[in-house]
């Protein structure tokens, strides 16, 4: 098509929003601050994501030990444990050292322990596997050798939560799928009645245009435009809104006890490029919903 | 002959009547036929009703390049149907029309719009946009086609010369008289330069004056070779034209002279 019909499509369809300013102002509005909801649940996913990963990187295990193990035995499991790629032997602690570090943590209630005859707390052995790169561990195929072998007691390791913590991530991943649909259909609901007021507006010349001999394309053309406009308006918007609340996180580290410290990413390109996109083509689908019926002089 | 042309004669929804094939030839996205240019308006058995009315009945009707023909007949005798069933604006109850070797029973949408911008439509309540100027108006009809700006202008222009309205383009159709308004319709149906001009009523609500004017304006086009029908229910606004008249009654041709 020549550029200058593009021209004209483009001069009528910022004319049309011109005309239907407040029209225009309420569809926007409520585009942006539906694909702000979803560009804001994308982002939290995606960080919780970045979290899990970075926690399940490193793997720990806790290995307890039998009461009254002897040194060989002792020696036996930690060399086993040694073998094992990436293994590292953190620290032991004994079972003065537990009860101890047991005192410490109660602080106050210690005195609960004062009645205790005897040491119920086993020895361990602290465990830290480092993932590296094409490395798969299997901590459960780990976690069954080491209960096998005489002296060890139980086997406890970090990924356990993690796995459960997984579970919930996928709970949330398909309430996000759920979410985003229902706002789409709620963006193509208003980019479709907003542009629906417009043609009803333009009544009058749709239908001279039509009886001078315009094809429907040009007709429909700067309607389409006209809801393109308002998604990469809305795209965009939403997309900065977003980035200034991750530089607002960003600054401020926000701290978890015993998670250590949360860094926020903002989205990756793809992801903000895909909001765009989904955006402008939301606002192209709706106003052509919206043209789909009106053309028929 | 054009073999693709020929070829395109079968293919269902061509827009071209199989009766027609012979020597037929696209031009321009259009079915035309050199042969039969000099018919550019065949009616063959029209019927049009609407619900249980019945607007026209059996009209039978050949216009030939660059004639003048009045439809005129009381007011519900059936003239401005003709015309929107001629512009392709209404679709006939059954019958055949032919513009320009077109069958509209078988056009497509598109090819119908580009149709119309070979026909000219005058209407009775004139169309005009309020909001755009005299020239906008004009321009809008060559705007459709996307020709280009440096061309719209000169045709607008010299298509508002012959309306006597070059001092009034910038001016808004509210601005402007009844009469003058009517012109400005007219300028905007000439500008494409169509085959066919259809007027409806063009001087139903003007006076004497401002009557003579407009007809004056039709007999200039009209020498241009450009084929007119116009629908009026005062022939004798027109009388000393000495053109063909076909009189309508209850959606019938009565005369014919």
């Amino acid at each position: 098509m020549r550029l200058r019909l593009w021209s004209y499509f483009l001069r009528q369809a910022l004319m049309n929003i011109m005309n239907n300013r407040l029209v225009h102002v309420i569809g926007l509005g409520t585009m942006f601050v539906a694909i702000l909801i979803f560009g804001t649940f994308l982002f939290l996913l995606i960080n919780l994501n970045t979290w899990v990963q970075g926690w399940g990187h490193s793997l720990s295990m806790s290995v307890y030990l039998e009461d009254g193990i002897s040194e060989g035995k002792r020696d036996m499991i930690a060399s086993w444990i040694k073998s094992l790629p990436t293994a590292e032997i953190d620290r032991f602690i004994t079972k003065e050292g537990a009860l101890k570090e047991l005192r410490r943590v109660l602080g106050a209630q210690a005195g609960l322990l004062e009645g205790l005859s005897t040491n119920p707390l086993p020895a361990s052995l602290e465990v830290v596997f480092e993932k590296g790169e094409g490395l798969r561990l299997d901590p459960d195929r780990i976690k069954k050798e080491l209960e096998k072998m005489e002296g060890v007691e139980e086997v406890q390791y970090s990924e356990d939560w993690l796995k459960r913590f997984k579970g919930l991530m996928s709970l949330i991943r398909v309430g996000g799928l759920i979410i985003g649909g229902l706002l789409c259909m709620g963006i193509l609901f208003i980019v479709t009645n907003t542009i629906k007021l417009t043609i009803y507006s333009r009544k009058e010349e749709i239908e001279i245009l039509k009886l001078v001999g315009a094809t429907d394309w040009f007709v429909k053309t700067p309607f389409l435009l006209e809801g393109a406009i308002q998604g990469i308006l809305s795209g965009i918007l939403a997309l900065l809104i977003l980035y200034s609340g991750y530089y607002l996180l960003s600054t401020e580290k926000i701290h978890f006890t015993s998670l250590g410290v949360f860094d926020f990413i903002f989205l990756p390109y793809e992801y903000a490029l895909l909001i765009f996109l989904a955006s402008v083509a939301l606002g192209l689908v709706g106003s052509l919903i919206a043209v789909g019926r009106f053309f028929d002089i | 002959m054009n073999l693709l042309a020929a070829k395109k004669t079968y293919s269902p929804g061509s827009g071209l009547p199989n009766a027609l094939s012979k020597g037929s030839t696209l031009r321009n996205g259009l079915w035309t036929n050199d042969n039969l240019w000099a018919k550019v308006i065949q009616l063959f058995h029209l019927f049009k009703n609407f619900g249980p009315n019945v607007a026209l009945r059996d009209i039978d009707l050949r216009v030939l390049k660059g004639e003048f023909v009045f439809v005129t007949g009381p007011s519900g005798a059936g003239k401005t149907t003709l015309l929107r069933l001629i512009f392709g604006a209404e679709r006939p109850t059954s019958g055949q029309i032919l513009i320009n070797a077109i069958n509209l029973n078988r056009i497509s949408r598109s090819s119908l719009d580009l149709l119309r911008r070979k026909v000219g439509f005058v209407f009775q309540d004139f169309k005009l946009l309020p909001k755009k100027t005299v020239f906008e108006n004009v321009a809008l009809a060559l705007e459709v086609t996307g020709e280009r700006g440096s061309f719209i202008r000169k045709k607008t222009h010299q298509s508002l010369r012959l309306v006597n309205l070059a001092e009034k383009e910038q001016a808004y159709p509210l601005s402007l008289s009844g009469g003058e308004q009517q012109r400005v319709a007219i300028a905007r149906a000439i500008v494409k330069d169509p085959l066919i001009l259809l007027a409806d009523e063009p001087t139903g609500n003007l006076d004497p004056d401002l009557t003579r004017d407009i007809i004056t304006l039709f007999r200039n086009i009209h020498m241009k070779g450009t084929t007119i029908v116009v629908a009026t229910h005062s022939r004798e606004r027109f009388e000393d034209s000495g053109q063909r008249t076909i009189v309508l009654k209850r959606g019938k041709i009565v005369v014919e002279k």
